[in-house]
């Protein structure tokens, strides 16, 4: 453990660290692009300039390695005007198109340069002028110009996706980022390039000029895609969600995450929701309030035969919605039938090395958990030889929330249909579900961004996470609704009415001021 | 005088064979240095004083011992990739005198204890890299090269390895990544190629000539060999003399040789009526000297350093009155813009800004705030980067500006050369 | 409010006043009705005050050479607006060159407090105030100014050019 001295701060680092990471840890403030903690070290951006006692020129800290007694600081006036000039030299030939670049906001350029930069530009010279909108790939859009050749993305590509789609081409300031021929950048992981791209050059095709980032909030959670469960970041704001980022976490995902996840927004909005309650005999519908369907529905499922009552459970709902609606099926309907609904079976084990895996379901662990200490047996099986033999005649159904992901949704729903009386809780809309023609009631449920709760990931570790916002406010949880069904009043709080995030401690409070707060304080790279 | 070590036999045009060679002493120190342990070669070497020929002047034998003493493959490489502007040294003793070079690397290769060695030829010398190729065939068929030399159980292999023709890399790491088939861009130090090189293995670069040099120790022994040059900078080198000289050419000359008996002696002094006006002493990346600092320089690596310049690889470019210093940058900045690997962004972007501006001076739109705007882009370029072609290009800038100042500051306010008194367009119409 | 009454003995003499001030009116009366050219008045909506040119009134959207939109929808103006009444939905343009393009863009009139702060945010000369001020309307004229009113509404004639050009830009090497 070297000790060294950082601004004339005294401090212990690890064995191996190098400078630059002894300032993250002590977070001293340093200007840096090529730099990234998940990806080698190439040190070509020059901007992370350390003064080292001792040695009369300027170092880089990424490439420098902590030693005992060495003495380090990046505030002397030598080490300034370096940097000074280092992003002045960055933006010489960046063409400044801020309005309609859409990293502005969150660009490494514009933080930067306030921070450390110059602001006496000097160049009077024609900018040289490189390729723009390059398609590099179905989700990536490359723009050349604003390229500062970090080569962040370049080795994403050879080191984490080990795709190699990526290389530099040309020389001098002719270079340019570019795929290599004959090849797309098309990966699982293609989006991550755009996160760590520290300016506007890569844009995701999904997120391109939806939003402008200042306009956003966000919040972190946890990604219900599969049954890794990567810590993320979701974008929103009163229009909807925009986006998925992830964010740091050692032990499961590290610095990325795959791009199926950050589809992951896309079933929460709105337009994909289930507004209100329908409940539909032979084909006629009718609209109730979801809470008013639910309560509705205690009466029945009360008076109704417990052998003949059954609930399917898919893997998407946290431990506390499985623990309340299970403890509702056993403890007051008496009914044992619980059937875990396992989506792609085939491909449920298998994993690509790096994050991907075939179990689609975020908390796959947790149900098996609940179910488990309920001592739950039932199979799938039991639950068809239930259907044809008539015995069950009511069936409550915890539908799918990400329906992308459950290829057999169709085939089930078909199948799950032949009973008498069909109690269907799902967050999306689906269109098979409301051509049905028998006793169907529909209850909007919650997205997992709307609930606080608790997934199992495939390691078995418990990740909590908070509820971000409200889109559909009417809509219930998976708790909710079990309390309900069983008869008991629910409590709805202020919270659930009104759109609001996980506040951050730093929060603008005023209003007029909220619009404004993500340019005063966005994070860094 | 000359001193001709390396450079005896170059006259005889059957030097380039095989035979030729071994008529006129080729491979005996060889044979001897076979019969010798490595380390009393590097020790040898060490004692020798003999310093990197290329451009940094670094102890050969000091680099030699860096290497770690453990079992590891290790690769020799020389460096043949002659980029520099101005230097044709290593282009003539690859012509004249391939065996001399193969057998200083093969007697280099058996001290540091390489099986493997490459000799990375620039791209363009086509006529260098056939006659390499002959020659490099001729010592297989010889025995000199393949499985155990000379009955010693030394085994070494030798390729000849054509490069692309960028000039970056001729720096060792920019010429490891090219040769590993990578973009030929300089790898970030540490670690140093003698730790983690070629294939991420102890590799250890040298010039054509310093490899050359080597046998020419083991035949005299270190005494003898520093009985020519200075202390500090013993041997010989060969200095390849251009630009406005009556008899341009390599010659060689013991180090410490003062730079104006080079012109005046050997290169025959100046064109009639023309007077020295200034000389880059190594290469187009060394700063320039003016006429009153000629006087003094001697050809040595201490000498030259203490006057703010360096010895380089020893290409001598003469200027004379005629010459329009303007116009000379700008063609060396165009060089260095056109190099640039475009990794590092001070150097990517600096040698492109350094040359508009200068071009736009030449093409008569500067103004008198952008000579002042070039020494600051220079200075902010200088020692910012992983490789020294930052340094190369932002040096000769600031000398150029800071003593011929007054060249600059007309041309700015004219639009016109001092000198030649005409615009860019007429000078290269 | 409260009232405050004045009985002192100098407001006996209210018709002194009230006389000194028809002998004001009197007088403005017979000035207007022979000297007709120095009245204060216009007879609106017939007549029309000029006002200057850096007034500050309806919205007008520039357009480019070919009558393009000059508008990048950067939403600078939208971010900048006090009152929150511009709507801009950004899409991408099929043209590299131009790239990114507002399909909608909206100014909620009624809202609007004319403070100019979207003309002065904007980067690139896309949206001026204008001179006209006269926006009246009877029930369910549309106050929400969409981009055929903002830039080709009749009077303006095709669009009002911008100032600022990309081609040029670009030649000149920014």
């Amino acid at each position: 453990m070297p000790k060294c001295t950082i601004n004339g701060k005294e401090v212990e680092v690890k064995a191996g660290s190098t400078i630059i990471e002894a300032m993250y840890q002590e977070k001293e403030s340093i200007a840096h692009y090529c730099y990234h903690p998940g990806l080698s070290v190439a040190g070509v951006c020059r901007l992370c300039m350390v003064e080292i006692e001792g040695n009369p020129r300027v170092q880089i800290a990424c490439n420098t390695v902590v030693t005992e007694g060495m003495k380090v600081n990046n505030t002397s006036a030598k080490v300034k005007d370096a940097v000074k000039w280092g992003l002045d030299f960055h933006l010489i030939n960046h063409p400044l198109d801020c309005p309609i670049c859409d990293q502005a906001g969150e660009c490494g350029l514009q933080d930067q340069y306030m921070e450390f930069g110059k602001y006496d530009p000097e160049m009077a010279e024609r900018k040289q002028k490189k390729h723009k909108v390059v398609d590099l790939g179905p989700t990536v859009v490359l723009d050349s110009e604003r390229c500062i050749l970090c080569s962040r993305c370049v080795r994403f590509t050879d080191e984490v996706s080990k795709t190699h789609e990526l290389g530099l081409f040309n020389r001098g300031d002719r270079t340019e980022i570019g795929t290599v021929e004959g090849k797309q950048l098309d990966n699982k992981y293609s989006l991550n390039t755009v996160d760590i791209c520290p300016v506007g050059a890569l844009t995701s095709k999904d997120f391109r000029f939806r939003q402008r980032v200042w306009y956003l909030k966000d919040a972190e959670t946890i990604c219900p895609g599969c049954s890794t469960g990567c810590s993320t970041k979701v974008y929103f704001n009163k229009e909807g969600m925009f986006r998925v980022k992830p964010v740091y976490n050692e032990s499961v995902n590290g610095h990325w995450m795959c791009d199926e996840g950050r589809a992951t927004y896309k079933f929460i909005n709105r337009e994909h929701r289930l507004l209100k309650a329908k409940k539909g005999k032979s084909g006629q519908w009718s609209e109730v309030a979801p809470g008013a369907a639910a309560k509705e529905l205690s009466g029945i499922l009360k008076g109704t035969n417990a052998d003949s009552l059954g609930l399917v459970l898919t893997a998407q709902y946290s431990v506390e919605e499985y623990e309340a609606i299970v403890s509702t099926f056993v403890n007051t309907f008496k009914s044992k039938k619980v059937f875990f609904w396992v989506n792609n079976k085939e491909s449920f084990e298998s994993f690509d090395g790096l994050l991907l895996r075939g179990d689609k379901n975020p908390n796959t662990k947790g149900l098996l958990k609940i179910l488990d200490k309920y001592g739950l047996t039932a199979t799938w099986g039991d639950l068809k030889s239930g259907i044809e033999k008539g015995e069950l005649k009511t069936l409550v159904v915890a539908g799918p929330e990400n329906q992308a992901v459950f290829p057999d949704l169709g085939e089930k729903i078909t199948e799950l249909s032949k009973v008498p009386k069909l109690i269907w809780l799902q967050a999306g809309k689906n269109e098979q579900l409301e051509a049905l023609t028998g006793d169907v009631t529909l209850i909007p449920l919650k997205t997992y961004v709307e609930k606080d709760g608790t997934f199992v990931n495939h390691q078995g570790l418990e990740q909590k996470f908070k509820r971000v916002t409200t889109v559909v406010s009417e809509a219930l949880t998976l708790d909710q609704a079990a309390q309900l069904m069983s008869g008991q009043e629910i409590k709805i709080t202020t919270a659930d009415t009104f759109i609001e995030s996980n506040r951050r401690p730093d929060e603008v409070m005023l209003e007029h001021r909220k619009k404004n707060e993500f340019v005063f304080k966005r994070g860094t790279l | 005088m000359e001193t001709k070590l390396l450079t005896e036999f170059y006259h005889l045009e059957e030097f380039k064979g095989l035979e030729g060679y071994k008529k006129n002493g080729g491979y005996a120190e060889l044979a001897k240095a076979l019969k010798m342990q490595p380390q009393q070669i590097i020790d040898e070497v060490k004692a020798s004083g003999l310093r990197g020929r290329g451009g940094a002047g670094f102890p050969t034998g000091t680099k030699w011992s860096f290497l770690p003493k453990n079992n590891e493959p290790r690769y020799l490489l020389c460096n043949a990739d002659e980029g520099e502007p101005g230097t044709f040294k290593d282009r003539l003793m690859m012509e004249r005198a391939p065996h001399q070079l193969i057998e200083g690397m093969i007697i280099s290769a058996f001290a540091i204890g390489s099986k493997k060695s490459y000799i990375y030829v620039r791209g363009e010398y086509h006529y260098p890299i056939s006659v390499l190729r002959q020659a490099v065939k001729e010592a297989y068929d010889a025995g000199f090269l393949g499985k155990n030399i000379l009955g010693s159980g030394f085994d070494h292999d030798m390729d000849v390895y054509s490069g692309a023709g960028a000039y970056i890399c001729g720096e060792e790491t920019g010429m490891i990544s090219s040769l590993e088939g990578l973009k030929g861009q300089p790898k970030l130090k540490p670690p140093f190629p003698a730790v983690q090189g070629y294939l991420r293995k102890p590799t250890i670069v040298n010039n054509v000539e310093t490899l050359a040099a080597v046998k020419y120790i083991i035949r005299d022994g270190a005494q003898a060999y520093r009985k020519h040059g200075t202390e500090k900078s013993p041997g010989t080198k060969l200095f390849s003399l251009s630009g406005n000289v009556m008899k341009p050419g390599n010659y060689e000359v013991p180090l410490g040789y003062p730079l104006i008996d080079l012109i005046n002696k050997e290169g025959g002094g100046m064109k009639a009526g023309r007077k020295l006006k200034a000389v880059i002493p190594g290469g187009s990346s060394a700063p320039v000297l003016t006429a009153a600092e000629v006087e003094k320089a001697n050809l040595d690596y201490e000498c030259l350093g203490g006057m703010g310049t360096m010895l380089g690889s020893g290409a001598v470019i003469v200027i004379d009155d005629s010459q329009c210093m303007v116009d000379m940058l700008g063609v060396l900045t165009h060089f260095y813009h056109h190099e640039s690997c475009g990794q590092c962004t001070p150097c990517r972007e600096g040698t492109g800004w350094l040359n508009k501006i200068l071009h736009s001076i030449l093409e008569g739109k500067g103004r008198l705030q952008d000579i002042e705007l070039l020494e600051k882009v220079a200075d902010n370029m200088k020692g910012k980067t992983i490789c020294a072609l930052s340094d190369a290009a932002a040096l000769p800038v600031l000398s150029f500006v800071s003593k011929f100042r007054e060249e600059f500051e007309f041309y700015v306010r004219e639009g016109r050369s001092k000198v030649k008194g005409t615009t860019y367009a007429e000078m290269h119409h | 409010m409260s009232v405050v009454q004045n009985n002192s003995e100098k407001n006996k003499w209210y018709l002194v006043g009230i006389l000194g001030g028809m002998g004001i009116t009197m007088r403005h009366l017979l000035k207007n009705l022979f000297n007709k050219k120095q009245m204060e008045t216009l007879n609106y909506p017939e007549e029309k005050y000029e006002y200057s040119p850096r007034f500050k009134g309806n919205h007008v959207l520039t357009v480019k050479k070919d009558g393009a939109l000059r508008c990048t929808a950067c939403m600078l103006c939208a971010t900048n607006c006090p009152a929150e009444c511009i709507k801009i939905t950004a899409a991408e343009h099929s043209d590299p060159r131009v790239e990114k393009y507002p399909i909608s863009y909206e100014i909620d009139i009624l809202r609007c407090v004319f403070c100019g702060f979207c003309e002065e945010a904007c980067p690139v000369d896309a949206i001026r105030m204008g001179p006209e001020w006269q926006t009246p309307g009877v029930n369910g004229t549309n106050f929400i100014y969409d981009i055929n009113k903002l830039a080709y509404r009749p009077n303006l004639k095709g669009g009002i050019q911008t100032h600022v050009d990309d081609e040029e830009r670009h030649k000149s090497g920014i």
